[in-house]
């Protein structure tokens, strides 16, 4: 099975410096703090990966790691094969990258701005010409190609930003935290989207804390506590026939005490 | 082509908005009234009044001086009603009224300083909210202060009518332009970089779409390039109208006529023109690495306004530092800036020039690496 991982994360550690207001708030007189701490996972080609885990857990840090935003203080990621470390060009040109932190700029047009990003990945003229005919006949986005970004509704905005990150055609894409701070209706795009993006063969890993997301999306679930690798597998192989969110308390527990 | 996509998108971003192309090019257009306004009123003001004074009493030395001063713009009215010409004035319908003391050109004459005598006396009512009365009490009192120095004469200076100020008219306006145009020139290319590039920079950094492009397969230094050399452009062009503004209404200002502004040579143009051009991506770099280092636009301008101050003073210190030897060309903008003044000047800065252009590059260069590296910060670039 290991020979059909898109993405393989070995023993991935990445520790912040904490500052003296950040030390308060956290109640601590540490002043590194362990984000992540020898998590090593993989996700196979065609499969939804979701990283499920509370707020601090180190889903977002293992995220920038594998989009070579930042880099691990320890361990390696690879994406299509290529290491986060030593090859992050083709690494960023393999995947496509989504959080809410990543904002389009309102000035231009979802067509102009589809144009620049492709020409970021070296997309072709001709290649990208045809595949914004096809995206954005796809998701309903060619009626406002000429529109500005910034009077857009929130729901095409959301999806001309997954279309722009999806350009270049890579074979993984990474949403961070997909659904979150969404609308019912929009946060219902972003999901159609992801399906979407299965049905065309992408593999994808995502990042929520939402058991529902989880249960409705995804293939295989890895459980994040503490920058560690708690539980792993499919949701049956998970949660052997209670619900997820009973387990994910479950496995809370024991590695945490009581919850707060 | 990644670089020529970041390049344009800049363009487009400038160019496609009303707005930052008003900020670009109304700075020269203000400059340009402004100062000529103040030309005008400067060196116009005087001209088109008619004076309609009223004489109480006689002083024919006096009237001859003014007539003489004043030609035919002066109407003097002798009178004797000093009370109802007093009430014209009042009333705003004279435009002075000049009184001499009994007898005043002879009691002048035999007048003894020693004697502690109450001297002879003119008195000259006017108003001075009314522009003309005001500009003849003016030119007035300033005849009559030099009419007495006449008759009180121990010792002429400068009174031959000989050529004394050896200085060409050329020369007198470089040196007005080399002790004001390095600092205009240098302040007006740092706020023309200042107001678009911390926009650009710092405003796509905290509005996250700065974030968007580090997610694609683009270099680092692309970026780097790709904002720099844009906004270098932009703000050249910002620089040039301002100085346009400047050059085109410094005759006015300086009361002098087009042509007598153009006394360099064309060696020393093509000078001017690439030191002013080497210090704007000097100037865009830095501002640019502040822009990246800040979090916010707001912080971005808290830092540029300490850099700007440290600029100003360097462009204004040249001016005291004339002959201090040519290895001042290794400090960034102040070698520049004592360039331009040589230039402006009429003296020769070819070397200084030269080296200062150089060390601007080179400190461009390297300030487009650390910005570089500071895109792949993740504290600078994610850090909260």
């Amino acid at each position: 099975m290991e020979e059909n991982a898109i993405v393989r994360a070995e023993g991935l550690r990445k520790t912040f410096t904490l500052s003296q207001k950040q030390q308060k708030l956290e109640k601590t007189a540490e002043k590194r703090k362990v984000a992540v701490d020898g998590l090593s996972f993989s996700a196979y080609r065609g499969e939804i990966y979701g990283l499920l885990g509370p707020n601090g857990a180190g889903k977002t840090t293992t995220l920038r790691i594998l989009s070579t935003l930042i880099r691990p203080d320890e361990g390696d990621a690879f994406v299509g094969g290529c290491s986060v470390l030593r090859e992050g060009e083709k690494v960023r040109d393999k995947i496509g990258f989504m959080t809410s932190e990543l904002k389009l700029e309102g000035f231009f047009t979802p067509s102009y701005l589809f144009d620049f990003f492709g020409a970021m990945h070296g997309v072709g003229k001709e290649a990208l010409a045809a595949r914004k005919q096809e995206l954005f006949s796809r998701f309903g986005i060619d009626r406002f190609a000429e529109v500005k970004v910034s009077d857009l509704s929130t729901g095409m905005l959301q999806k001309v930003s997954l279309v722009v990150s999806i350009v270049h055609d890579p074979e993984v894409v990474i949403f961070d935290e997909p659904t979150n701070g969404l609308d019912v209706l929009t946060a219902k795009v972003v999901t159609d989207f992801l399906i979407e993006l299965k049905n065309m063969g992408k593999s994808i890993l995502l990042s929520t804390h939402i058991f529902s997301l989880v249960e409705k999306l995804c293939d295989r679930v890895g459980v994040i506590i503490d920058g560690r690798m708690a539980a792993e597998g499919t949701l049956e192989e998970l949660c052997g026939g209670c619900s997820l969110e009973d387990k994910f308390f479950e496995i809370y527990r024991s590695i945490k005490g009581e919850i707060v | 082509m990644k670089l020529r996509a970041l390049i344009q998108k800049e363009f487009q971003r400038f160019f496609r908005d009303p707005k930052l192309i008003a900020t670009l090019v109304l700075p020269g257009v203000l400059i340009y009234f402004i100062y000529s306004l103040l030309g005008s009123a400067i060196w116009d003001g005087e001209k088109n009044y008619s004076y309609d004074v009223l004489v109480c009493g006689s002083s024919p030395k006096v009237e001859a001086l003014f007539e003489a001063s004043f030609g035919e713009s002066l109407t003097l009215t002798r009178t004797e009603d000093q009370e109802s010409a007093k009430a014209q004035v009042k009333a705003g319908s004279i435009t002075a009224l000049v009184t001499f003391s009994e007898d005043f050109d002879n009691a002048v004459s035999e007048y003894d300083p020693m004697s502690g005598e109450k001297a002879p006396e003119i008195e000259i009512f006017y108003r001075s909210a009314d522009d003309a009365s005001s500009a003849f009490y003016t030119a007035a009192t300033s005849l009559l202060s030099a009419y007495e120095g006449e008759i009180s004469n121990a010792f002429d200076v400068n009174l031959g009518g000989e050529q004394y100020d050896f200085s060409s008219t050329s020369e007198v306006v470089m040196t007005i332009l080399g002790g004001l145009l390095p600092f205009l020139v240098v302040t007006l290319i740092f706020s023309s970089c200042m107001s678009i590039t911390l926009e650009s920079v710092a405003g796509e950094k905290e509005r996250g779409t700065l974030a968007t492009i580090l997610v694609t397969s683009v270099k680092r230094t692309d970026i780097a390039l790709g904002k720099v050399l844009p906004l270098s452009c932009i703000a050249a062009l910002g620089a040039l109208s301002s100085f346009l503004g400047i050059a085109l209404s410094m005759p006015k200002l300086m009361g002098l006529e087009l042509g007598g502004m153009f006394v360099y040579t064309f060696g020393d143009y093509i000078l001017l023109l690439a030191l002013i051009v080497s210090i704007v991506p000097l100037i865009v770099s830095a501002m640019t690495a502040i822009s990246t280092y800040a979090k916010s636009v707001k912080e971005a301008s808290s830092y540029t306004g300490v850099i700007m101050i440290v600029v100003m003073v360097l462009s204004l210190v040249s001016a005291f530092l004339s002959g201090i030897g040519d290895w001042v060309a290794v400090i960034p903008v102040l070698g520049t800036v004592v360039a331009i003044q040589t230039v402006l000047e009429g003296g020769s800065a070819l070397l200084v020039g030269l080296v200062s252009i150089g060390i601007n590059l080179v400190f461009t260069a390297l300030f487009i690496l650390l910005v570089a590296k500071m895109l792949g910060s993740e504290r600078i670039m994610f850090g909260k």
